[in-house]
């Protein structure tokens, strides 16, 4: 059957290849220890980066407590998203995880349905008590203990909002 | 060992976190990127991208106003966009299957998930150096073919119609 609209496919010229050359073909090793380097070299920062980060955490969470209003409440979901994608660099993957169960909690529940405050200061407390515990193993009880019970909140007020 | 002459490019990086701006700047850096433009927003990277057209594009898709799907959809279709091929590299902290797809619908080429690596960012460089994906234009879409490999082969429907119902027929 002919199609209703004609798909055109088409090859552009290779403007990059022709601007950048490399003619092996594969990754610059060279290049990949010297950004690995500076990339050591700036993990002197990432403590300050993820404190600034969890401040904007607590403030952002502030806002939304005092205005819940769609505007205040994608402003936490983009900080947690934001905390959930970099604080495994900063070497805080703790952090992430817990981070990355508010960020499902705030994106899964409809836009009509307010976020349990309760359940936001836990996430949010959390990541301060890891943060200033400086609990970067993986391996911390306590820590997984506590991941796994928001994590099982974090559902229960999921499944509760489908079932109605 | 490979000869890119990275210095010749020049690369916009679009994200609202200043830290991560400056965690991927300094991987490019020392990659030998000389020409890095950073914009914090859309708005900001559309109005450096009409200005300076750079020749890739690092983007996060989750900012405050226009998000990086929305910018990447402006550079493919926006008639003011200087050069709709330019192959944007997402950076994102999704990477559920859908989230995937909806990217890939917009117009992007290569995905970054974070956390970034330094192997990622230099392994999706090369790629959209080295491997370039035919680009398709439908009625409702243009952007980079999602197939990599037997593109011209595909004789199916037209998936990307407007309704699931065109797109059966």
């Amino acid at each position: 059957m002919a199609r209703k609209h004609p798909i055109e496919l088409f090859m552009p010229p290779n403007m990059l290849k022709a601007k950048v050359g490399g003619g092996a073909g594969g990754p610059d090793m060279a290049a990949i220890k010297r950004a690995e380097d500076a990339m050591e070299a700036l993990k002197s920062e990432f403590n300050n980066w993820i404190a600034e980060d969890v401040k904007k955490l607590i403030a952002t969470r502030a806002r939304y407590s005092a205005t819940p209003d769609s505007e205040t409440r994608a402003s936490l979901l983009r900080t947690a998203h934001d905390i959930k994608g970099q604080a495994p660099t900063y070497n805080y993957p703790l952090i992430a995880r817990v981070a990355a169960s508010l960020s499902r909690m705030i994106g899964e529940l409809p836009s009509t349905t307010g976020i349990p405050l309760h359940l936001i200061d836990a996430h949010v407390n959390a990541i301060q008590v890891i943060h200033k515990n400086k609990m970067q193993d993986t391996n911390d009880k306590t820590a997984q203990a506590l991941c796994v019970e928001l994590d099982a909140r974090v559902d229960e007020v999921l499944a509760a909002v489908s079932a109605k | 060992m490979s000869d890119y002459r990275f210095d010749r490019l020049k690369v916009l990086v679009v994200d609202d976190n200043v830290h991560m701006r400056k965690l991927v700047t300094t991987i490019l850096q020392a990659f030998g990127v000389v020409q890095i433009l950073e914009a914090e927003n859309g708005e900001r990277a559309w109005s450096l991208l009409r200005e300076s057209n750079p020749d890739v594009i690092i983007l996060d898709w989750v900012m405050e106003g226009m998000s990086g799907v929305e910018l990447i959809r402006m550079i493919r279709t926006n008639p003011q966009a200087p050069n709709p091929f330019v192959p944007v590299i997402m950076l994102t902290g999704h990477t559920s299957l859908e989230h995937v797809r909806q990217a890939r619908d917009a117009g992007v080429n290569e995905f970054i998930a974070k956390p970034v690596s330094v192997k990622t960012m230099m392994s999706r460089l090369v790629s959209v150096i080295e491997h370039p994906r035919p680009y398709v234009r439908t009625a409702s879409f243009f952007g980079p073919c999602r197939r990599r490999r037997n593109a011209n082969e595909y004789h199916g429907p037209e998936r990307r119609s407007e309704t699931p119902k065109q797109a059966a027929e």
